[in-house]
């Protein structure tokens, strides 16, 4: 990768439909600790993306192996944590440019060498993928058709995560940070033609730990009256105490059809 | 035989074979055989004919004497028809007699019978048209007969004539003098007797004369059709006498009787009426006889006593017996007067009343009665039925009468008004009827003598009314509509049928592509295709027959189509004029004391539409203000009355609540819903039913924003439901086509 100076991988499942024609592309960004492979052994997506004839991307979550010091030290910072910016610190800068890569870079590199139709694409992910999805299609609009996330880090200025990793990458500057913040873009995004669709399992620790802050960006999207529909999901059964969905794969897992039908039906129209 | 026989049978054929051919085959066969020898044989009569003027006195002389000659003329006279010898008609009177001869005679030969057969019926023919010719033919004939017969007379004769004809052989006949009527030579035309005559070429004469002849042969053939067929007629006339011969002996059979049996009755009255008087006379007699008798007794006894007493010697007994009145007893009137006449009463048989039959015998009976046919199809509209009878005997008809009555099963059937009308065919249409409506009829046949008695009743129905298709309460959606109507007639019809016309673009208009019968309700559901348009109409049936078409609807399938249903709407709901906006007013108590009907919600204040049962999908759309409370989704039919939609296992809805903060949805069932937040709230909502795919999905339909599915097999049809919760304003939009983006 050029962008992030060094070698990256990216998963990638190409539906029936791509042997005889060109198909739209669904960009998947995993959250913290995760690699490209997460998504694809773990979601079970790809009878949903082969019905629809979507291509699915998972690319990683943070260039890897820069020996940049510090970037093994905490789990949510760092590798495998690289919160899909472009870090304007050092010693961050060189390598750490998540953002651009996924904007720009692979992008292009997917459509040169699979059979894509480059006009369409969509974008989604999981907690930290969620964050990034949310701020590539608000800061980009008209990119991606349709854009939905997994429990995502919504307002990421103000939760533990975001403060610490927009911090770590961008500096002080808490002005600087809300470029990469979901629920400050949509404040001052032009139009309202988005779709957007969020799952949050109600028994999310983050959720309750406030990592998460859905109704900061519900709250912000009702005001700017971008349509959003977000679903708390809990389980529904005969047990007295409702058991919810947590942050895991298999909340993921349940929910990953409806996404992918979700983006299917703008990806596809 | 006669050797002039032969002679004649060569100049029998002259110059017209054609002519020949037509009357037999075997004339022709001669004629060929003769041709060669006609036409010398012509010069020679031709010759002849002119030379011989002094000769014909002779010949008549000798005709006239030899009656033998008459075989010879039966023999010839066939063929003079053939011959165009023609000679002046000097002789009429002679010539006439000899033409009727021959027109008695008969010939034996078959060329012969042909020609003469042929000969007489031309006759006749021509005698009306052309007397004077056919006089003057025969005449001819008879004169050309004399000539040739003089010929054949006498050998002697006969052996000049041929020397004569050798003579002349060379100038042939080749023109013809129509004056005269006979071939000549055109030298004779210069110089002969012939020169003043008109004449004409021998061929066109010819013609003329097979024109003529044809022309006869025309009228003949007009003449054995028009005997034919008065045959056949006369044949049937013979059958036709046979069986009036029959009816009327019947009839005067039938009527002597009556006679007869009148008289003997008459007889056998007056007889006793005779016997009564004779017992009267004698028993009135005996009477007398018997008091007659008493008092003889009586005088006797007085007599006998009186006597006694004289020979009484005792004078003082003889005094004192006083005891009898004599005077009185003397003064007593004997009644010598016969009580009774021994001769009876003058009795006449009352003959009035066998005259009185007799002359009945030819006055004309009172008719049969009529026989009334039953209802034949299409006899019968909504208003008018046509009524058909027969007479089956032969009986002379004036008019008829023909009464007619509805049938009623009330009790008071006796006092229907009863109709009568004069009609003169056997056959009568009645209008201004009811429709469905049962009718008695019979009929009566009336002539100068009487009216027969009435025929059997017969009842015929009126076809029923259209009916009327109810529009409002039509349910459709793209593959099938269900239709409903009403009967417009009092009583009950036997089926409906219903018939569509698929509307294309073309001129045509309604073609009907479709009809369906044998419907026992009120109501079908009717297969279709999806995005056409239809005329669709409705038929009552009966045995009448069919009603008119009932006003036509018109249907398009390009989406679903329901209503609502009054029925099951909460008192405080109100369904404004379009039929498709619910509104409600103010709160109050949601069970108040308004009047329930079985059927509506009482406690939500909600409404259920009424969705044609059918599988596939169905959208509608429902218009909502920001601040409506409301609950909008689908129920079963029978889901509780008394409940709120959404929280029973019957109904699934999306309900909105505004709390102070923000909008809130609900998408409910069985009393739960997940934890959804819609951060634009929808004024336009999409509802997606599928029953295939076993999903109701609700949409923002202004953003074609996915807002929540429900996945349920549902396990009966359902209705859309709607309910308010707080004062405002549902506007429900139906046949809107599936949107594309509703396909997931």
């Amino acid at each position: 990768s050029a962008e992030l100076k060094c070698k990256m991988k990216f998963g990638i499942y190409l539906p029936p439909k791509a042997e005889t024609a060109k198909c739209p592309v669904l960009y998947w960004l995993s959250g913290l600790t995760c690699t490209e492979q997460n998504f694809i052994t773990k979601a079970g997506f790809h009878q949903a993306a082969a019905e629809h004839g979507l291509i699915v991307v998972a690319p990683d979550t943070s260039p890897r192996g820069c020996n940049i010091e510090g970037e093994d030290e905490s789990w949510d910072f760092g590798t495998g944590a690289g919160f899909y910016v472009d870090a304007t610190e050092d010693p961050w800068k060189t390598n750490y440019r998540m953002y651009s890569y996924i904007k720009d870079e692979l992008p292009k590199l997917i459509n040169a060498n699979f059979p894509t139709d480059p006009e369409r694409m969509s974008i989604f992910g999981h907690s930290m993928g969620g964050h990034g999805a949310l701020i590539l299609t608000l800061k980009n609009p008209g990119k991606y058709k349709s854009v939905s996330a997994f429990a995502p880090i919504c307002n990421p200025i103000q939760c533990q995560w975001g403060k610490k990793a927009l911090g770590g990458y961008l500096g002080s500057d808490v002005s600087k940070w809300e470029a990469y913040d979901a629920t400050q873009l949509v404040k001052s995004y032009p139009d309202s033609h988005l779709d957007i669709l969020i799952d949050q399992g109600k028994d999310d620790q983050f959720l309750s730990a406030g990592q998460l802050l859905p109704d900061n960006f519900i709250a912000a999207c009702t005001e700017r009256k971008i349509p959003v529909v977000f679903r708390l999901q809990q389980a529904r059964g005969f047990c007295s105490h409702r058991i919810g969905y947590d942050h895991s794969y298999f909340f993921i897992a349940t929910f990953i059809n409806d996404h992918i039908k979700h983006h299917a039906k703008y990806l596809n129209a | 035989f006669y050797h002039m026989d032969l002679y004649g049978s060569k100049e029998r054929f002259d110059i017209f074979p054609e002519e020949l051919s037509g009357q037999g085959d075997r004339s022709r066969g001669d004629t060929r055989r003769e041709s060669a020898l006609n036409t010398e044989k012509f010069q020679h009569s031709q010759e002849a004919g002119y030379d011989l003027e002094k000769e014909v006195a002779e010949l008549a002389k000798m005709y006239g004497i030899d009656e033998d000659r008459e075989k010879e003329l039966e023999l010839l006279g066939g063929h003079l028809e053939m011959m165009e010898s023609r000679w002046p008609p000097s002789r009429p009177g002679k010539a006439g007699s000899q033409g009727s001869v021959f027109n008695a005679s008969k010939s034996s030969s078959p060329v012969k019978d042909q020609s003469q057969s042929t000969k007489q019926q031309g006759l006749p023919g021509e005698a009306p048209q052309d007397e004077d010719q056919s006089k003057a033919r025969a005449e001819d004939e008879a004169e050309s007969h004399i000539w040739s017969r003089e010929g054949l007379s006498s050998g002697s004769m006969s052996d000049e004539w041929n020397s004569q004809a050798v003579s002349e052989e060379e100038e042939a006949a080749d023109v013809f003098c129509s004056t005269c009527k006979t071939p000549i030579r055109a030298f004779d035309k210069l110089f002969g007797e012939h020169k003043d005559h008109e004449v004409a070429q021998l061929p066109s004469a010819v013609e003329n004369e097979k024109e003529e002849i044809h022309k006869n042969m025309c009228k003949l053939e007009e003449q054995i059709a028009q005997m034919e067929n008065f045959a056949s007629h006369l044949e049937e006339i013979f059958i036709t006498v046979e069986e009036n011969f029959g009816r009327q002996e019947q009839n005067f059979e039938v009527h002597y009787n009556d006679a007869v049996q009148v008289l003997a009755q008459k007889y056998e009255e007056q007889l006793e009426a005779l016997g009564e008087e004779k017992r009267q006379k004698l028993e009135a007699l005996y009477g007398q006889l018997v008091s007659c008798g008493e008092h003889l007794d009586t005088c006797k006894e007085l007599t006998d006593t009186t006597q006694e007493l004289c020979l009484e010697n005792d004078k003082a007994d003889f005094m004192k017996v006083k005891s009898f009145n004599w005077q009185e007893f003397l003064k007593k009137e004997v009644d010598l007067e016969l009580s009774t006449l021994p001769d009876f009463e003058e009795r006449v048989i009352d003959f009035s009343e066998v005259e009185q039959l007799m002359n009945s015998i030819n006055t004309i009976p009172a008719p049969c009665a009529p026989v009334i046919s039953p209802q034949a199809p299409n006899a019968a509209t909504g208003t008018s039925l046509r009524v058909c009878w027969g007479l089956f005997s032969d009986d002379t008809v004036e008019y008829y009468q023909l009464c007619y009555k509805p049938v009623s099963n009330e009790r008071h059937a006796d006092e229907q008004a009863e109709y009568t009308l004069k009609v003169k065919e056997t056959y009568c249409t009645i209008t201004n009827l009811l429709p469905n409506t049962q009718y008695e009829f019979w009929v009566s046949a009336l002539n100068a003598s009487g009216i027969s008695p009435p025929s059997e009743r017969a009842v015929y129905v009126t076809a029923p009314s259209p009916p009327i298709i109810q529009t409002k309460k039509i349910r459709s959606c793209e593959n099938a509509a269900l239709v409903c109507w009403e009967s417009r007639d009092l009583n009950p019809v036997d089926s409906y049928m219903v018939e569509l016309s698929k509307l294309t673009d073309e001129e045509n208009g309604d073609n009907i592509t479709e009809s369906i019968v044998g419907i026992p309700n009120c109501e079908v559901l009717i297969h279709l295709q999806p995005t056409q348009s239809y005329h669709i109409c409705v038929r009552a049936l009966n045995l009448g027959g069919s009603s008119e078409r009932s006003e036509p609807v018109l249907i398009h399938t390009t989406g679903t189509y329901f209503c609502l249903n009054e029925d099951t709407a909460h008192p405080l709901l109100a369904i404004l004029d379009d039929g498709f906006t619910i509104a409600c007013d103010e709160l109050e108590n949601p069970e108040c004391d308004l009047p329930v009907y079985d059927n509506s919600f009482t406690r939500c204040i909600g409404i259920l539409g009424s969705l044609i049962p059918f599988p596939g999908k169905h959208y509608w759309e429902v218009q909502v203000e920001e601040d409506t409370e409301y609950r909008i989704g689908v129920a079963f039919e029978n889901t509780p009355r008394h409940g709120y939609l959404g929280a029973n296992n019957s109904s699934w809805c999306m309900r909105h609540i505004i709390t102070p903060s923000r909008h809130k949805y609900e998408f409910l069932h069985s009393g739960m819903t997940p934890d959804i937040r819609i951060t634009v709230a929808p004024r336009r909502i999409g509802i997606l039913l599928d029953y295939e795919n076993c999903r109701l999905t609700f949409f923002n339909a202004d953003i074609a924003q996915h807002l929540y599915t429900f996945n349920s097999h549902f396990q009966h049809y359902v209705h859309p439901c709607f309910a308010l919760e707080t004062p405002g304003i549902l506007r429900i939009h139906t046949g809107t086509a599936v949107p594309p983006w509703t396909a997931l």
